[in-house]
Formats: structure tokens, C-alpha cells, sequence
């Protein structure tokens, strides 16, 4: 008996043994069939998903670290065919949250998903976050709501959202000529257009990175990183540019004016600490742009827009005399009130003449003749070169998307005649861009060194901060030159007892009055009117161009523009920190007499 | 006398089988305890994956958030807006002629302000589990057996021939 028992253990051992080792080898088997390798191929589609990232495009900050245009978040929501039970519920929720179409909303979520239809479909793809937190409130409401046997508890399966970001501009409409827009409604090819948004379109947007996630958690690996987009540090001040843009709108109301731009700029460094147009576009709703802009007003008229400039033009062609020892601050010119030249005769503003004057009062006293004389006294070629040296044949180069200028007509083209030479030289029959003037007259402004105008002061790429420096980008003048035009233009101010002049401090400037050419001739009795003006005009901080177009007060710059500039830098001074001259130059003599005993 | 040997050694039957259920048994506790280890580690792995995953997804809208709250502290301060709260409480623009201009010894202006983030250590994307939590035991065996020692030796021979870059040394400021 005892032996039977055991031989029946044994053999149920044996037996087990060998259907589980009949299983061992099934199991291997079936893990090494062709069939099973194909299972395990196909299995890896469903470890993970390949992913495209779009990284988060990269901010943009004034000088002082203010948020200029950021990132918020926004949700898409849509539906989930398969996921629906109850379509009425989700129509009727999403209509009245979403405000949108019941019945198109209840079409879209009774369709059944495939053979052809859709599996997903978004209703809206920029839902705030106020309606997702009404749409959470309802969900959860739903979820607790008590019911009584045989009611159906309501629910919201099958209507999903999810969160993305959207270009926003918290400032509005404040320096959207420089900032440019972004398409954001776009989620996947959107572009940056016009300024910092159109010029650093590349590197904000960043490098989109395909991404692989597991989903068996077993295969889990850290998300790779995808960097942010570049952000931008820009060189301009929010408050400055504000009052600027407050300034010009001002401007525009008073003088009747068509449209108007003013620039602030650092003649030391080429940055532009302020840039006004009119009208500005609010990014946040750039779809109004055709409505604002019709074609051809450019988006930004200090970069985009040529005009005849005028007598502010005089700075330079009075500079290109001095440098070329053409004429000295002293040397003398009889007006007789206008001047023959290629055919065609020269008369001054007041069609009048001044008799023996010296430099500084053919500056004072705005004479086009003495200007045109000045002009052929240097010839074509001395003068075009001078030109050529404070950049009128081409673009600035300024960092911003949309730059244009105006050929520059040279001796030996078809379309330049002798009296071009003439009238060039007080700034008719010559077309430029303010940002072209801001950076020639800038050079007077800074030694006679050009600087390259920017708006972009420093870049984050990487988690790394990257400042830009200023670039001398020719030196057009004399440091002498400079000087001496500074003094002889300080001079014609305060002998003018000019409309431009700001109390306690010494600036040094000109007027400009252009008229405006026509198909017929100058035949318009509309001008533009400009005025240039630095200071402090032994130190200079800052240079500013205002330009007012065709206003309906007076035709003069001196009456115009000069007011406004005035009134635009008592103001400056005090949010850029410069004291009058008596503090600002006692403190300095001050300072170097410590300096002097130590 | 050999046979009377041999009957008084040799354990009784049930003795046998007892001893035989016991070694089954052992063998199948310790396969048992083997399997439910194996389970239990798959499973907090498993459960820790999906934490990961989440805390990943975390992170994610945590960054939108902040990029979202930054976007709103600036609406709120924006030149216009601090400019209408100003006018509110009776404050008007400064006479820039009454502005009054005082030296201060000492006085550093503000710098420009750093905006990139400080400095970081180096993220690497590696496996945030562990083999010793995913591969089988078979495999986990094979990886410490056959694969590693190979591995360490050959690193030991390219440290040896310089190919490795050589261990690092103390740097003194």
C-alpha cells in the first residue's frame, strides 16, 4: 500500500513535471514564432508616441525687464465622437458656455465617428480660462447631482479641452510699430510680422522637436527638453515710450496733422529709447490690420515711410563743408535771395534775400540759397560721397522687419540732373526715411561716429543672457566737424530764440519744412514738417526727430514741430535723469576737482 | 548481517514522502515568494512610471501657468493701467522744472536687469528607471553575469591604453 502511494507521488510529480515543462516550452516557443515577433514589432507602435513639441515662443521685454508680449494660457476645446453619450447635454452646455450654434454643435456631436467622419473636432481654439473654470463648475456639478431611480444623471463625456499658448501683448497698443504681431491664431505655421516679432521671427519661434513619450511605464525615460524660443530684451524704456507716443498723439491733434513719427534715440549707442507712429495696431487683435493699414500706409512710417525732408537735411550738407574744409563756422555768403542753377532758379522761405551772412546764420536763418551754394561749391562728387558716408543709399540695417529707403539719385543715373545737386542740399528732390536722418545726425550727435540703430539690447538663448553691443558703423565726419556744427547749431537756436528750446539746458537743433512734390510739380501748398534737435549738447544723451505730416495749423517746422519737441523734452530729461546744466556740470567740475586733488 | 544493516537505516515510507511533499512545497513557497516579489517590484514600478509621467505633465502646465501669471501681472501693470490708477488717487505729472536734483554719495543706478534664469545643472535625458526594476530576472542575470563583467573589463582596458580620458584631478583655485 505504502509503495502504491508512492509510486502514485511519483508519478504525479512526473507528470506535473512534465506539463509544466510542455508549458516552459510552449511559452518560449510561442515567444520566438514568426508570428509572435511580428506581435512584438507591432507592440512598440503602442509603447510610446512620437510627439512634435512646439517650444514656447520667446518673450520680449523693455530695458527695465517689463513684459511686452508674453505667453497666456488658452484652451482648445473640442469633441470626442466616441467618447459622446449624450449629445443634447453636450451641445446645450458648449452652446451657452462657448456661445456657440446649438443645432451645429448637436450635428457635430451625434455624427458617428469614421467612414469619413472625424474622430475629434474643435468647436473653439482659443477658450479663456474663465469659461473652461464655467465648464469645470458644470462638469463637477453633473458628477455630484443626486438622482432618483431610473433618471439618467447627466454628463459632459466626450467634450474635452486642452490647454495651449497664445501670443499676448499686455501693453496694447504701446510701441506695436516695433513690436510687429504675431499670427497666434495659427497655432502651427504662425509668423512674426513687422518689427522684433517679424526681424527675430527665427529665433523667438524656437526649434519645434519631435519627441518620443513612453506610455509603458516600464520604458519610461525623462521627457526630453525643448528649449524656449529666444527672448528679447529690447533698448527702449515703457515709460519713455508712452509719453512719447502721448506726445505725438498730442502733436497730431493739435497741429491737424495727417500723421506723424517721432524717434528718441541714444546718439552714443544707436539704440532707440523711443519710437512713435500713427495710427498703432493692437497685437492682441492683429486681424484689423488691413482695416488700419490700407495699402500703401506702412506699418511703421520711421522706417518705412520716404519723404522729402527739408531744412533739417542743411545738418548735413553744413557738415559735409565744414569736413571737407569747404567752408569754416566764419566763412561768409552774400544772399541775394536765390541762386540760378541747371536751369532752374533757387529762392529762399521767404523768397527773400539775407545780404553777408556766416555760417551759423545760414543755419539760424534756414537759407536755401546759401545751402545750394554750399552744395556746388562741394560739387556732386564730394557731396554724393558724403551722402553715400551717412548711409542715404541704403537701409540702416535697423533690427526691425519692414525697413525700406528711397534710391539715392547719383550723377550719371538717367533720372539726376545739376539742379539736383542744388536742391539736395536743403533737402528737396531727395527721399529718406526718419530712421535714415536720426542715424546720419546722429553722428554729428556722437564725434562724428555713426552708430547702427537697434532695438534689441540683449537676447536669453539657452538660459544664457547675451547683450548686444553698439557697432560704429562708419564715421561719416571729423570729430571737429561735429563739434563745431553742434556749437553753430546750439548758436542758431538760442539767436533764433527758437520754439525748440527747453529751459536749463543746451540743445543744439534745426527746423525742416519740405514740400511735398506732386505729379505736377511742387504744386501743393501741404508740407512736412520736422524738426532734429540733442542734447545735452556738450554730452549728448539722446537725439530726437519729430515728423509732422501736412498739418493744418502752419506749414512751418519752426511752428510745428519745434513746439513739440520742446515740450517732449522737458519731459525726457526728467525720465532719462539728466539734470539742468547748471547741477549737471557744477556736480561734473565737482567731480573732477576731487578727482584733481586725489 | 548486510541486509539487517540496511533495514535498520532505512526510513520508513511515509517518512520518504513526507520528505519529498516537504522539498515540493519548499521548492514552490520559494518559487511562489520569487513570483510575488518579482510582481510587487513590476507593479510599484509600473505605479511609479505613471507617477512620473503625471509629474511630467505636471511640470508642463505648471510652466504655462507661470508664463500665463507673468502675462497677467504685466496687464495689471501696464503703463496705462498704473497711469489711470495714478490719476485716480490725484497724482499728476511732474513739473520738469520744478524736479529737484539731489546728489547722493553712494548711490549705484539700477543695472540692467537679468532676465535669464541663474544657471542650472545640465539636464540629460537618461532612463528615470532603473534596469534592476524592469528587466526580467532572467535578464536582470544575464546583464550582472555575462554583459557587465565584459563591460568593466573592457573599460579597465581602455583606461589602461589612455583611450578613456583620465580620471580627473584636483583643481586648486
Amino acid at each position: 500500500m505504502r509503495t502504491t502511494n508512492w509510486n502514485r507521488f511519483f508519478i504525479i510529480c512526473v507528470l506535473a513535471s512534465v506539463i509544466a515543462g510542455m508549458a516552459g516550452i510552449q511559452l518560449i516557443r510561442i515567444q520566438n514564432i514568426e508570428g509572435a515577433k511580428q506581435i512584438l514589432a507591432d507592440s512598440e507602435a503602442y509603447q510610446g508616441i512620437n510627439r512634435m513639441i512646439y517650444p514656447e515662443r520667446g518673450s520680449i521685454y523693455d530695458s527695465d525687464g517689463r513684459l511686452l508680449a508674453g505667453n497666456e494660457v488658452v484652451y482648445e476645446v473640442g469633441l470626442d465622437l466616441q467618447a459622446i453619450q449624450q449629445p443634447e447635454t453636450v451641445a446645450s452646455v458648449a452652446s451657452s458656455v462657448l456661445g456657440l450654434d446649438y443645432s451645429r454643435v448637436l450635428g457635430y456631436a451625434q455624427m458617428t465617428p469614421g467612414n469619413g467622419n472625424p474622430y475629434f473636432i474643435v468647436l473653439d481654439g482659443f477658450v479663456s480660462k474663465d469659461k473652461i473654470a464655467q465648464l469645470e463648475s458644470i462638469k463637477e456639478d453633473y458628477a455630484n447631482r443626486s438622482t432618483k431611480r431610473g433618471e439618467v444623471r447627466p454628463n459632459l463625456l466626450g467634450l474635452v479641452w486642452t490647454a495651449n499658448n497664445k501670443r499676448s501683448y499686455p501693453e496694447g497698443t504701446l510701441a506695436s510699430n516695433m513690436l510687429g504681431f504675431y499670427s497666434f491664431l495659427d497655432r502651427t505655421d504662425g509668423i512674426g510680422y513687422f518689427g522684433v516679432e517679424e526681424a527675430y521671427d527665427d529665433l523667438m519661434a524656437g526649434e519645434p522637436k519631435q519627441v518620443y513619450s513612453a506610455i509603458d511605464p516600464n520604458l519610461l525615460t525623462s521627457l526630453e527638453e525643448v528649449p524656449p524660443g529666444v527672448t528679447v530684451q529690447l533698448t527702449f524704456n515703457r515709460e519713455i515710450q508712452a509719453m512719447t507716443e502721448k506726445k505725438l498723439d498730442e502733436a497730431i491733434e493739435w497741429s491737424g496733422a495727417e500723421n506723424g513719427t517721432i524717434i528718441v534715440y541714444n546718439p552714443e549707442t544707436g539704440e532707440i529709447i523711443a519710437m512713435a507712429t500713427a495710427p498703432r495696431l493692437d497685437p492682441n487683435e492683429y486681424w484689423n490690420y488691413s482695416e488700419l493699414f490700407p495699402n500703401p500706409k506702412p506699418f511703421n512710417s520711421a522706417i518705412s515711410s520716404t519723404y522729402e525732408p527739408g531744412s533739417v537735411f542743411k545738418v548735413l550738407t553744413m557738415a559735409a563743408g565744414l569736413d571737407s574744409g569747404v567752408v569754416t563756422a566764419n566763412t561768409t555768403f552774400n544772399d541775394t535771395g536765390s541762386l540760378y542753377v541747371g536751369g532752374a532758379t533757387i529762392y529762399n522761405w521767404n523768397m527773400g534775400g539775407w545780404g553777408e551772412v556766416d555760417m551759423t546764420g545760414c543755419m539760424q536763418h534756414s537759407l536755401n540759397v546759401c545751402l545750394a551754394w554750399l552744395g556746388m561749391e562741394l560739387g556732386p562728387d564730394r557731396f554724393y560721397s558724403y551722402m553715400k558716408s551717412f548711409g542715404f543709399d541704403r537701409n540702416t540695417g535697423i533690427d526691425l522687419g519692414g525697413e525700406s529707403h528711397w534710391p539715392l539719385k547719383l550723377p550719371g543715373d538717367g533720372l539726376w540732373y545739376e539742379v539736383d545737386l542744388a536742391t539736395n542740399s536743403f533737402g528737396q528732390g531727395i527721399s529718406v526715411t526718419p530712421i535714415q536722418m536720426v542715424t546720419a545726425i546722429g553722428a554729428i550727435a556722437n564725434d562724428g561716429k555713426m552708430m547702427a540703430p537697434h532695438v534689441v539690447k540683449a537676447m536669453v538663448i539657452d538660459g544664457k543672457q547675451y547683450n548686444i553691443d553698439p557697432v560704429v558703423v562708419g564715421t561719416p565726419v571729423s570729430a571737429e566737424t561735429a563739434h563745431t556744427l553742434t556749437t553753430m547749431l546750439v548758436n542758431s537756436l538760442e539767436n533764433e530764440a527758437s520754439n525748440a528750446l527747453v529751459e536749463g539746458y543746451s540743445l543744439a537743433g534745426k527746423t525742416g519744412t519740405g514740400e511735398i512734390a506732386t505729379p505736377l510739380g511742387y504744386t501743393n501748398s501741404s508740407t512736412n514738417t520736422s524738426f532734429v534737435g540733442w542734447g545735452p549738447a556738450d554730452d549728448p544723451k539722446f537725439l530726437v526727430y519729430v515728423w509732422l505730416e501736412k498739418p493744418e495749423i502752419s506749414i512751418w517746422g519752426s511752428e510745428v514741430a519745434a513746439p513739440v519737441f520742446s515740450d517732449l523734452v522737458s519731459d525726457l530729461v526728467v525720465l532719462l535723469n539728466i539734470p539742468p546744466d547748471n547741477v549737471r556740470l557744477a556736480e561734473k567740475s565737482d567731480n573732477t576737482s576731487i578727482a584733481g586733488t586725489e | 548481517m548486510k541486509k539487517n544493516l540496511v533495514q535498520a537505516y532505512k526510513q520508513a515510507p511515509w517518512r520518504t514522502q513526507i520528505q519529498w511533499i516537504g522539498i515540493f512545497l519548499l521548492v514552490l513557497v520559494g518559487v511562489a515568494v520569487i513570483a510575488g516579489v518579482y510582481l510587487m517590484i513590476s507593479g510599484r514600478a509600473a505605479a511609479t512610471g505613471r507617477r512620473i509621467q503625471s509629474l511630467e505633465a505636471e511640470i508642463s502646465a505648471l510652466e504655462m501657468e507661470i508664463n500665463d501669471l507673468k502675462t497677467q501681472y504685466a496687464q495689471v501693470s501696464s503703463a496705462k493701467s498704473l497711469s489711470e490708477r495714478a490719476e485716480a488717487l490725484n497724482m499728476t505729472l511732474l513739473d520738469p522744472l520744478k524736479a529737484m536734483y539731489i546728489e547722493v554719495p553712494g548711490y549705484i543706478p539700477p543695472s540692467q536687469p537679468a532676465l535669464a534664469p541663474p544657471p542650472t545643472v545640465e539636464d540629460i535625458s537618461t532612463p528615470v528607471l532603473l534596469p534592476e526594476f524592469t528587466a526580467s530576472l532572467w535578464d536582470w542575470l544575464r546583464l550582472q553575469v555575462f554583459i557587465e563583467p565584459n563591460l568593466s573589463a573592457e573599460s579597465t582596458e581602455s583606461n589602461d591604453t589612455g583611450l578613456i580620458s583620465p580620471a580627473p584631478t584636483e583643481v586648486t583655485p
